[in-house]
């Protein structure tokens, strides 16, 4: 699993490679919790490249997804493949993220 | 002015300001704080604080002409002129009444303009009081002339407030009189907005006595007869309708469920038809099963252990509008409705109806 991250000026984008799962999100914390650094402005989670989320990878997005809130920013989950659009639908999720 | 026109007990007078002016600006910083305070915890909003003390040069003006009346610096009661503006009329009393506890009034020379009008006449509404800290409040054995200063607090509403400055801009600036008919547009002025004052106040009192009165109708189980908006919405949902569902597909997985804002469900509701309250009561009431039987066959073969409480309505609502008859466009309406637009909608309805197709609501 790999995040890369990249900035300018208030956005910021993290582009999620690989698969999500609960390892995977143990190995990312720590880019995920540097993120939140920027979460007053716009979190641009590009998920292109992403192929599976677990409840741990949820985790993640509802913790950006607060923390953002909590600093007036919010967070944009862009090119969700419809496996994951549905994850996200049954979970309540889809809701809850601006989805592009 | 030079100080050689003014007579020595002027003289004194000034000399006595310009000795406690520290005082006097300290005074005028802190007091405004302390009150925001004090509105804040008595949870009110008010439109702003201002303070000034007043300046060496006008104080010499006014005793020039009439310094003979004060026998010391401490008769002057306006040296330091609070302002308190409320958003409301009504509000002005509330201010009042936060005064009287904190500080000790003069009410010999405290005023109440709103009162001084004949009963056909309108213009400056003000509330002014002359306050002094008390010794039981504060003292300062440095500074025993803290409590000895009095100081004026007006207090007026935010349309009080436009009133009496454009009436000082328009009126007086110039310090020639101005002809009557422009002095009766003014009073007609201060009609108006002594009824806009008063109109504000009352939508506040009546939307107050309506969230009350929703409140209670929520609370007693009456919610049929309650129509179904923001305020009731709220209301609504602040008594948890939804989490027994919620609870009941959370154990599907053992999941925790992630408490979040349900107001966009609002505008779902009400383009669904759902005038009332009992609308989404009988929702909840006749449709619990099949939103039950959608979350098992979507969550029953995932490990997915986190859900967002908005899945019950979201499952609820999906019963709904299939069960009625609506397919895969009620569907659409409903994504397009929570989640905005997006041209995934109409596939993930699609997706949406296959899935459901076989339930037993479906077929009941």
């Amino acid at each position: 699993m790999e995040v890369i991250i990249s900035k300018e000026n208030k956005l910021v984008t993290a582009a999620l490679v690989g698969r999500l799962d609960t390892p995977a999100s143990q190995e990312i914390a720590p880019q995920i919790e540097s993120l939140k650094a920027d979460a007053a402005g716009t979190i641009v989670l590009d998920c292109s490249q992403l192929s599976y989320i677990s409840s741990s990878g949820l985790r993640i997005f509802l913790s950006l997804r607060k923390a953002a809130a909590e600093k007036g920013g919010k967070v944009i989950v862009r090119n969700i493949s419809n496996e994951i659009r549905s994850v996200f639908m049954m979970t309540g999720f889809l809701n809850l993220f601006e989805i592009q | 002015m030079a100080e050689t026109q003014l007579d020595p007990h002027t003289q004194e007078l000034l000399e006595q300001y310009r000795s406690l002016l520290p005082v006097y600006s300290q005074m005028a910083e802190v007091i405004p704080e302390k009150l925001k305070g004090f509105f804040e915890e008595a949870g009110f909003i008010v439109a702003a604080v201002e303070h000034r003390v007043k300046t060496e040069s006008s104080l010499a003006g006014k005793l020039k002409l009439k310094g003979s009346k004060y026998a010391s610096i401490f008769d002057i009661t306006d040296i330091i002129g609070l302002r308190v503006i409320t958003f409301y009329g009504d509000d002005v009393d509330k201010v009042a009444s936060v005064l009287e506890r904190l500080f000790e009034i003069d009410w010999e020379n405290s005023v109440d303009k709103r009162k001084a009008h004949e009963t056909d006449s309108f213009g400056y509404l003000s509330l002014h009081y002359i306050c002094r800290i008390p010794e039981s409040a504060y003292t300062d054995p440095d500074h025993p002339e803290l409590n000895k200063i009095r100081f004026e607090v007006q207090m007026r509403s935010v349309l009080q407030h436009a009133w009496a400055n454009m009436n000082h801009d328009t009126g007086y600036k110039s310090g020639v009189e101005i002809p009557s008919i422009y002095v009766r547009s003014l009073s007609r002025l201060a009609g108006i907005l002594e009824l806009v004052d008063d109109e504000f106040s009352r939508i506040r009192r009546e939307l107050a006595d309506y969230r009350r009165n929703v409140q209670k109708l929520v609370a007693s189980g009456n919610l049929g007869e309650v129509q179904l908006d923001g305020d009731s919405f709220r209301s609504y949902i602040a008594i948890g309708p939804f989490d027994r569902l919620n609870r009941r597909i959370a154990s599907i997985n053992q999941a925790e469920v992630q408490q979040v804002d349900l107001s966009a469900f609002l505008p779902l509701f009400k383009a669904i038809g759902f005038l009332t309250l009992g609308d989404i009561d009988s929702l909840i009431k006749n449709f619990s099963d099949a939103a039950y039987q959608i979350a098992c066959f979507q969550l029953g073969l995932t490990d997915i252990d986190i859900l967002s409480s908005s899945l019950a309505p979201q499952d609820l609502c999906t019963a709904y509008i299939l069960k009625n008859g609506g397919g895969r466009i009620g569907l659409k309406m409903m994504l397009d409705t929570l989640n905005g637009p997006d041209e995934y909608n109409d596939a993930m309805a699609g997706f949406l109806v296959e899935q459901c197709k076989d339930l037993p609501f479906m077929n009941q």
